[in-house]
């Protein structure tokens, strides 16, 4: 890997963090170029091996798709995980197993850092504190600019000295495997997404029946074999069914049916 | 006394500024209280900007703690912003405007969070891992189009809704018909795809030959005819069920799997 590689992969971290303005942030920012599937194809790109990065990115981001960020607590650093790991997993030769084997640590270690940078930028806060006392709108709004600085620091610093320097080690690292380690690699690669959609499970399924949704999917796609998006549309045509007979009704019958709920109730 | 108003070219500007710089200086002090007093600055400069004491209380009021989901909660900015404008012509007062930020914050970001973040965000990425999976691109570039051509607007919309409806916003964003309509149906299609996704991603194979004399019995073989992916399916639904009945982490989980993994890689079963 080059250092103009290494960089680009450090700046596109950068873009896909949390505290970055430049695509309509958050929304272009952190989930979207943050999410470790477009990381891969990115990724790809720079590296000049796309299938191999979007396969280190689906992987990842299957682990990971049940994660959200609420009030900024970040449990796995997503970003470092795709942006340091999917690199140094092709630039070592290895596939998803490397990258998924890679990204865990350094999950852990970008919460760190993400608690470290957020904590740091209380500066800008005080900073935006005397600016409102003396009225200073333009002041404001450069406190809040800052806020960016740390961060942009942060990432492209530290995930280009790992991509740069790291590629050698790691690729020492995975040649020296031996063959037993290599197999868990695997075999645990290809068993941890069941932790991602079981966490997603968590947060969708609000009553036990829905589960039966879930295992209808699995079933369906599985014995019938068709593609995602032919699933996605036979999907819509249930859930349009299921509101369309619950809340599709005149607002007349609406009362009735609550009415008879009660009665039930009683 | 002068009617104070903002014209649409103050609010469209309010939106932009949400828009890109809502989470510039997120810190775990004040999370987006600096982003929210950015995004109102300008305005606010030109509601108060010939009283000087006006202009230093309205920027400290909003400089206080604010967090919410910024995707679907940039309506909460639109309506802090026609309140500031009915404040400035004695229409409202302060406290109103304090006490709908600190009301609507915590509501938006429990739905923007389910629904946007933990809902709508992964159908899409499930979709995607879905077309991606032989490792084309084509799920990458579908989710950055999907995502972005609609959450974009979505966010715009929002901000200017509220700006336009002021605190009636409420009302309408907060009906539980509409909201049930929306929530029912994409769970449905979130929990159908996901199911396909999961059943194409998660796998567990098994390599376990039974062998007695002359016989030998694939293990795999025999769950083959039962169901081909039994085994990850179980692994699904038991991992759901430690994170969702015996309240296991997400590290909790992983430190798990892995350890079922080497336990069986070792034992040669996989």
């Amino acid at each position: 890997m080059s250092l103009f590689q290494a960089l680009l992969i450090g700046i596109f971290a950068y873009l896909g963090r949390n505290q970055v303005p430049w695509l309509f942030g958050t929304t272009g920012g952190f989930y979207c170029v943050g999410r470790p599937l477009v990381a891969g194809f990115i990724v790809g790109l720079i590296l000049g091996d796309v299938t191999t990065g979007i396969l280190c990115g689906v992987a990842i981001q299957a682990m990971y798709i049940g994660q959200i960020v609420p009030g900024g607590a970040m449990p796995s650093d997503v970003n470092y995980a795709s942006y340091i790991g999917i690199p140094l997993a092709m630039a070592a030769g290895g596939g998803a197993e490397a990258a998924i084997a890679l990204a865990i640590p350094l999950g852990a270690l970008g919460t760190a850092m993400h608690n470290f940078t957020m904590t740091l930028n209380s500066i800008w806060v005080h900073r935006g504190d005397k600016c409102a006392a003396k009225g200073d709108v333009k002041g404001i709004m450069i406190s809040n600019l800052c806020g960016t600085i740390p961060h942009l620091i942060e990432r492209v610093t530290i995930v280009a000295i790992a991509c740069y320097f790291g590629a050698p080690a790691a690729e020492a690292i995975l040649n020296a495997l031996p063959e037993i380690v290599l197999r868990f690699l695997q075999v645990g690669g290809k068993m941890l997404p069941a932790l991602g959609f079981a966490l997603l499970l968590k947060q969708i399924v609000a009553e036990k029946w829905m589960i039966i949704l879930f295992i209808f999917g699995w079933i369906i796609m599985q014995s019938t074999g068709m593609t995602t998006t032919a699933l996605t549309l036979v999907s819509v045509a249930i859930a349009l069914m299921f509101v369309m007979a619950k809340y599709g009704n005149s607002s007349a019958t609406n009362k009735e049916e609550m009415q008879g709920d009660d009665g039930y109730d009683e | 006394m002068t009617n104070k108003r903002l014209d649409r070219k103050d609010v469209k500007r309010a939106a932009w500024t949400w828009m890109f710089f809502h989470h510039c200086a997120q810190n775990y002090e004040r999370m987006q209280g600096l982003a929210f007093c950015h995004t109102m600055s300008k305005a606010l400069e030109k509601l108060y900007g010939d009283d000087e004491e006006e202009l230093k209380s309205a920027l400290t009021r909003h400089m206080q703690f604010f967090n919410t989901e910024p995707q679907l909660g940039s309506i909460i900015p639109g309506i802090t912003l026609a309140l500031e404008e009915g404040r400035a012509n004695h229409e409202v007062d302060t406290n109103l405007i304090l006490s709908t930020k600190n009301a609507l914050m915590g509501p938006f970001a429990g739905i923007g969070d389910s629904l946007v973040m933990g809902t709508y965000s992964p159908i899409l990425l499930s979709i995607a891992i879905g077309l991606s999976q032989d490792g084309s691109p084509v799920g990458a570039i579908f989710f950055i189009i999907a995502w972005l051509g609609t959450v974009v607007p979505m966010k715009y919309f929002l901000f200017m809704k509220g700006y336009d409806l002021g605190i009636d916003a409420v009302k309408i964003m907060m009906n539980d018909r509409v909201k049930n309509m929306i929530t029912t149906a994409l769970t449905i299609v979130g929990l159908v795809v996901i199911g396909g996704v999961a059943s194409t991603t998660v796998a567990a194979p098994i390599k376990f030959v039974f062998t007695a004399g002359e016989m030998s019995v694939s293990i795999q073989d025999i769950l083959n005819k039962i169901m081909p992916t039994l085994v990850p399916m179980l692994l699904t639904l038991g991992c759901w069920w430690l994170a969702d009945k015996r309240k296991w982490s997400g590290n909790k989980l992983i430190l798990g799997i892995l350890g079922l993994a080497a336990v069986l890689v070792i034992l040669g079963i996989m």
